[in-house]
């Protein structure tokens, strides 16, 4: 099997910039999630790996051989499109058997092959309708089995279950990744879902506006976001942000309203170092103790002021949303509380958890010192 | 639910006063085409509407195929041969067209290159030109070119009628066909290229099935323009066709009329036999949509 790797790559649609100066590297084998929001250029990268476009600048190599040039049926690679994009006009059974029909394979070895594949998606039954007859699905699924079947080096899924339902969508998902590993393709996956995407891959890559946000292992983006954006929209909810200013004294500290809140010791350091006024504060809505009445809150530790909003109870725990001064915040309580609106209430984060930005470029300050 | 019932009293309503408005509307031509096939049938003229003129008989339609032009006259046409010129010119015409549209629709559909745009203005443009105004110089080149060996010459002239003929219909054919292939996702097409498909085969083994109602449609439209063709037809072929022949006689003093009304019917045939057998088809063109 391949690496993929992208160098500098720039695709532009007229003025539109869909990817702009993408640097990335999908590992031999590697199960790679490719996470951003519509229009965020996430179809356009997977077409120029592809060989569907050509990228505008930049450089595509498979492992040492550069690609950037080459036709799509020279690269080997399967696709499986947003819109499953099946050939209405054929049976299930031909449209999946179609790239092994181009490659002359026999039709005995056709035959075993297409049954193979379509008995791990769970369509032998379908095989011979044509894609209209089927639900969403249900083609979908076809789909998948069209871009397997031949086995590709490098496999492009662009949000592949999409519209499947909650209980197939894990089974399937399962299925696909354990298929990944045995076969050892090395596999690209755009998703809007990101539990999906942690629960699938090996490293997560953040998309927005065309420019890659983060590479890294899901638990890394998740509790170590690069940027206000990744935090923002990894997590459901996402994490919290809230503008503090920073009081430099013997220790440092945050001032937010009229609460101070402590900081570890690496953050500290960092701050001294850099010297900003004013920080954004971010925190994930599960890192944080809700606390009803200031005489629970232990000596010592640091809490936050604010009003509760909004109640959602959600089962395992409550959804509260909680005003800070002119800000709102999403934390989760356990449910053995009970919250009304208006009540007034103590956040304390857990410090180990809380992260802070730079205001002006977005950066998690911990990746400013470093670069 | 008192809505939902409400809203289906209305439609079918609306659809029975729109089904008789188009009835009303068409009276005249169902009217006309009813009498002309009843006359065929009939010993006299039926279209005086006076139904006691009407006494069956298929005496037409047999001196029609022994050529017969009158009872008792000794003029004699060979109208299967003229029916087979027919069908050759209409077939033809078909062929032609379907060819080049096909390649040329798929081209303005897919295919980027400087011009396009004024290129499709052009054709349609070409398609407002009436087929009379261009005879002339149609005409000249046909003379220029005419081979002078006599056989030939027919051949020729058959060859001729049909691409001449053909070239009024492309225009629009291709403008209709490219509908279609604008209909087929991008994605579907680059699938198949994924999957290893020259774009050669991409277009015949992907694309063409997807467009297969437009192509039938073309095709339909282009056969019944060669079938009905009479100035084209008249102005270069050599040989008689249903139309000239039918043309010729009309004011003929002797021609009996209602074997004159056997030819026009025979004529008719390929027109009612196609609207009949691909309504739906043509239905699922003017509303335009490939279903999946
Ligand atoms: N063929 C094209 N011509 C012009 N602009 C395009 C084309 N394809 C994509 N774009 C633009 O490029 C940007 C990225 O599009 P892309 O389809 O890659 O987004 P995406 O991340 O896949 O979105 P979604 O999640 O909605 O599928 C968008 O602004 C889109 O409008
Ligand atoms: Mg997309």
């Amino acid at each position: 099997m391949v690496s993929v790797r992208l160098e500098k790559v720039t695709k532009k649609f007229g003025k539109v910039v869909a990817v702009n100066n993408v640097d990335l590297e999908i590992e031999e084998g590697e199960f790679m999630a490719l996470l951003g929001p519509s229009g965020s250029g996430k179809s356009t990268l997977l077409y120029l790996i592809a060989g569907i476009y050509k990228p505008t600048s930049g450089k595509i190599f498979f492992d040492d051989r550069d690609v950037t040039n080459l036709p799509p049926r020279e690269r080997n690679v399967g696709l499986v499109f947003q819109n499953y994009a099946l050939y209405p006009h054929m049976k299930v059974f031909d449209n999946i058997a179609f790239p092994l029909k181009i490659k002359k394979v026999p039709k005995e070895e056709i035959r075993r092959k297409v049954f193979e594949v379509a008995k791990l998606l769970r369509i032998e039954h379908l095989l011979d309708r044509y894609p209209g007859q089927l639900s969403g699905g249900q083609q979908q699924r076809v789909a998948i089995a069209r871009a397997l079947v031949k086995e590709p080096q490098v496999l492009l899924l662009d949000e592949p279950l999409s519209n499947l339902d909650a209980l197939l969508r894990v089974s399937v998902r399962s299925e696909l990744k354990r298929l990944q590993k045995n076969l050892g393709i090395t596999a690209i996956y755009v998703t809007h879902d990101q539990a999906e995407a942690m629960a699938l891959a090996d490293r997560i890559a953040i998309i927005n506006e065309g420019v890659i946000q983060q590479v890294d292992l899901p638990e890394v983006v998740y509790n170590r976001p690069k940027n206000m954006f990744v935090g923002g929209f990894i997590g459901n909810p996402p994490m919290n942000f809230v503008e503090a200013g920073v009081e430099y004294n013997e220790t440092v500290k945050l001032i937010v309203g009229e609460d101070s809140v402590w900081l570890p010791q690496e953050y500290i350091e960092i701050l001294r170092k850099l010297k900003l006024q004013k920080v954004v504060l971010g925190f994930r809505p599960e890192d944080v103790l809700v606390l009803k009445d200031e005489r629970q809150v232990e000596p010592g530790s640091s809490v936050i002021r604010g009003e509760i909003f909004t109640v959602e109870p959600m089962g395992r725990e409550v959804l509260l949303t909680v005003m800070i001064g002119e800000t709102m915040v999403k934390v989760y309580a356990p449910p053995t509380q009970y919250y009304s609106m208006g009540d007034k209430v103590f956040l304390q984060i857990n410090p180990a958890k809380l992260r802070l930005f730079d205001p002006d470029t977005t950066i998690a300050l911990e990746y400013l010192v470093k670069t | 639910m008192m809505q939902l019932w409400d809203v289906e009293v209305k439609s079918r309503k609306i659809e029975i006063v729109l089904i008789l408005a188009v009835f009303l509307a068409s009276l005249p031509l169902i009217l006309n085409y009813g009498l002309l096939i009843l006359s065929s049938f009939s010993t006299e003229m039926v279209t005086n509407l006076d139904p006691t003129s009407f006494r069956p008989t298929i005496d037409n339609w047999i001196l029609l195929f022994e050529g017969r032009l009158s009872v008792t006259g000794g003029v004699r046409e060979d109208v299967v041969r003229y029916t087979i010129n027919t069908a050759i010119v209409a077939l033809g015409v078909a062929g032609v067209v379907v060819l080049v549209s096909v390649m040329a629709g798929y081209a303005m559909s897919r295919m980027n290159f400087k011009g396009r745009s004024l290129i499709m203005q052009m054709i349609l443009l070409l398609h407002a030109f009436p087929g009379v105004a261009l005879i002339i110089a149609v005409y000249l080149i046909f003379r220029a070119t005419l081979p002078s060996d006599i056989e030939l010459a027919r051949i020729y002239s058959f060859a001729y009628v049909i691409v001449a003929r053909a070239a009024l219909e492309i225009p629009m054919s291709i403008w209709l066909i490219k509908g279609f292939f604008d209909r087929v996702p991008w994605e579907v097409e680059w699938a198949a290229i994924i999957d290893g498909a020259s774009r050669l085969r991409v277009w015949r083994e992907v694309m063409l099935p997807m467009v297969k109602p437009g192509i039938a449609a073309i095709a339909i439209f282009a056969f019944l323009a060669g079938w009905e063709d009479l100035i084209y037809v008249r102005t270069f072929l050599f040989d008689r066709t249903l139309a000239t022949y039918i043309e010729s006689n009309i004011n003929v003093e002797f021609a009996y009329m209602p074997l004159l009304a056997a030819a026009g019917t025979l004529y008719l045939l390929p027109t009612i036999l196609f609207f009949i057998l691909t309504q739906r088809l043509l239905l699922e063109t003017s509303t335009g949509g490939i279903k999946g």
